[in-house]
């Protein structure tokens, strides 16, 4: 009995006697925002390090804003706009020199949501650190989309339609969980997804305004595709130690294509460049 | 209810409103939010803080304080420069503000005004009715551009809101960022505080070796000495040993994960191998450090024996007199640690001697086995090392003594 009371002290003392290293901690608040005026167009730079970043339409006359709530002693608030040019740079920034804070998540997290205008073209380039990302663009005016992840956990959603002519999108993750919806409704020409490591689901529901083009290509782990009956699909593979289970194809040495591919009203071309990832294709009824 | 207790009921009514509204508040907020306002007014009636008298900052000379706010996209940077130029007495404030003015308190623009430039206001709040053309800066105070009111411009407000009431415009960025709790407000540390924050952080660090020290000494004694005699009798080969080991500490991780990762039940059991290769390397770690401060511990202690000191020789006190005599290496930097570059030197030669002898633990531990093998503990001795005094050894029993030669027989 002494012996477990003694394992007992000093299994509690390092808790007891350690000083808590989150004492100094100070979170703090900024707030941004700029009502549409005559702007033609929107260039966006997004940086968030880490966190929770929630982005969506602004639902007033604001042609962006941003709420964050970031450590002070890590980070800083950036927010530079050239309404000559249109371009903006805006979230936050490490502090140089200022290292990893190891603490309790839910003391040290930081939060940010952004909000664009809609009717402004919009073409946004994203650099995500490490955290949640949570990405509905559905409505907005988008002419290109770029989202750069290194350790995210990130949901894009293209809830409604988009307005203007959307050139290209492409996602590109490190270690990272990347779950795309409504992906017709995007409306851009190209969709490009590269990834070092991690699971990628793409989902093609909603409304098909034109054909796509869809570029993957992943280093390791899983590729979901989800595609809404009825569309013509030809994919094209260079796999290596990647399975690919696909029902409802022909297959022609590399090339998986459905049948009456020419026919389709809408048609999605893949190139399929994966190792040692699992390629799964999912059917759904339109 | 007494005169004497309002203050105190007032200001449990002002702490009631929690402050975290002020945070949650919209931007454009027309009428105000009526919560953090009547924070406010409770607050202001309680310190009957009205605010510094409203006046024109004088510029400051060349070398003085100024601000640059055509551009408002350093607010942080800003914010430090600004409570950096604040004085005391505030009416002693200078600040040369680029392409504007500075105010100080509370600042109006009438309805026929027109004004050009930026303006910054300290201290206090801006009411607009008029127009500026100009960025507008508040620090610890909120913008209020009322109904014909118009800032051709950004808003900043720093420690306060924005508000526009009616028709009012804002024609360019509004920020808010709120107020620092620490930028000028906190001094830096004493040289007391920092002797007492720094000698508490050392007592807490010893107190858990110390304890955890006991807990090895009960629980694993055996190990514990086999480690300390490797110490003791292989030092340098435990400090190469304990070197080559940190370097071999990564890589070795990654193969077990990547050999684990090949295969389906390995890849399963990656987590479990990573946490306990991990606790493997933390108690090696730890464990080493506690042996080496038994093998100094024990080596003084002898020499307290060998000078006639009366002392109780045991793993406890080993242990604890090791930990000591390891403590006063930081005793230095705990005194004079403040000290600009003597602190520093005093810090590295401290961390350095600790890792050496963190080291030459972990190097021992490895050696020993985590304290199961001998062989450079200096307990076994190689036959050929035996000497005659050795192999000649007197015996205890079974010998009868030999009988000491009588006179009288002859």
């Amino acid at each position: 009995m002494r012996r477990l009371a003694m394992l007992g002290a000093c299994a509690a003392a390092p808790w007891v006697l350690t000083p808590s290293p989150c004492g100094a901690q100070v979170m703090r608040t900024f707030s941004v925002s700029r009502p549409v005026a005559a702007e033609r167009f929107l260039h966006v730079t997004l940086d968030f390090g880490g966190g929770t970043l929630v982005l969506g339409p602004a639902a007033g006359d604001e042609l962006y804003g941003l709420t964050l709530r970031y450590d002070a002693d890590r980070s800083a608030p950036i927010q530079q706009y050239d309404p000559r040019t249109g371009i903006l740079r805006i979230g936050s920034e490490a502090v140089a020199g200022t290292g990893v804070r190891v603490s309790a998540r839910s003391r040290s997290e930081q939060t940010a949501r952004f909000f664009f205008s809609p009717t402004v073209p919009l073409a946004l380039y994203a650099n995500l650190g490490a955290g949640d990302a949570h990405l509905d663009l559905g409505g907005m005016t988008l002419t290109s989309l770029e989202v750069h992840g290194t350790a995210t956990r990130a949901t894009v959603d293209f809830s409604a339609p988009t307005h203007g002519p959307c050139k290209s999108a492409t996602f590109a993750v490190g270690a990272a969980e990347l779950d795309v919806r409504h992906l017709a409704q995007a409306g851009c020409d190209a969709v490009k997804v590269e990834g070092a490591l991690g699971a990628v689901s793409l989902s093609f529901d909603g409304d098909w305004r034109r054909d796509a083009t869809l570029t993957v290509d992943l280093a390791m782990g899983g590729l979901t595709l989800q595609l809404p009956a009825g569309i013509g699909v030809r994919i094209v593979g260079e796999r290596f130690l990647a399975p690919f289970a696909a029902k409802g194809f022909v297959r022609t040495g590399d090339t998986w294509t459905t049948p009456g591919f020419d026919q389709a009203s809408h048609k999605l071309r893949v190139d399929l460049k994966a190792s040692m990832v699992q390629t799964t294709v999912r059917w759904m009824e339109r | 209810m007494r005169a004497g207790n309002r203050p105190a009921a007032l200001l449990f009514l002002a702490l009631l409103i929690p402050a975290a509204q002020v945070a949650a508040a919209p931007v454009r907020d027309g009428n105000g939010h009526v919560p953090e306002r009547v924070r406010r007014l409770l607050l202001a009636t309680l310190q009957n803080e009205d605010g510094p008298t409203p006046q024109a900052v004088p510029p400051a000379d060349s070398q003085g304080p100024a601000v640059n706010p055509v551009h408002l996209d350093q607010p942080v940077q800003l914010e430090r420069d600004l409570r950096a130029a604040l004085r005391k007495p505030l009416s002693a404030t200078r600040l040369t503000v680029a392409g504007g003015s500075a105010r100080l308190g509370d600042y109006s623009v009438g309805s026929a005004e027109v004004v050009h430039g930026h303006v910054v206001v300290l201290e206090g709040s801006a009411e607009i009715h008029g127009r500026i053309e100009g960025n507008v800066v508040t620090l610890d105070g909120d913008v209020t551009v009322f109904p014909g009111g118009t800032i051709i411009g950004d808003v900043l407000a720093i420690g306060g809101k924005v508000h526009t009431i009616g028709n009012g415009s804002i024609s360019g960025t509004q920020q808010l960022l709120e107020a620092s709790i620490s930028a000028a407000a906190s001094p830096p540390p004493s040289i007391p505080g920092q002797i007492f924050r720094h000698a508490a952080g050392l007592t807490g660090l010893l107190a858990v070796l110390t304890m955890l020290g006991f807990g090895l000494v009960t629980f694993g004694r055996p190990n514990l000495e086999i480690v300390s005699d490797t110490v003791t009798h292989s030092f340098g080969r435990a400090f190469l040993a304990g070197l080559l080991g940190q370097v071999l500490v990564l890589p070795t991780f990654g193969m077990i994960v990547i050999g684990l990762a090949l295969t389906i039940a390995g890849a399963l059991l990656i987590p479990f191998a990573v946490a306990v290769y991990i606790l493997v390397v933390l108690i090696t770690t730890i464990g080493g450090l506690l042996a080496v401060a038994h093998a100094i511990g024990e080596r003084i202690t002898h020499r307290q024996l060998a000078r006639g000191v009366v002392v109780s020789a045991n793993s406890y006190r080993f242990v604890a007199i090791g930990l000591a005599t390891g403590a006063m290496i930081w005793l230095a930097w705990v005194a004079f640690g403040w000290v600009p570059v003597a602190g520093t030197l005093m810090l590295v030669a401290a961390a350095l001697t600790t890792w050496s002898l963190a080291t030459v633990g972990f190097g021992a531990a490895l050696l020993s086995r985590g304290g199961i093998r001998e062989h450079f503990a200096g307990r076994l001795i190689a036959p050929e090392m035996m000497t005659d005094e050795y192999l000649w050894a007197t015996p205890q029993f079974g010998v009868p003594a030999v009988k000491r030669p009588d006179p009288r027989e002859k």
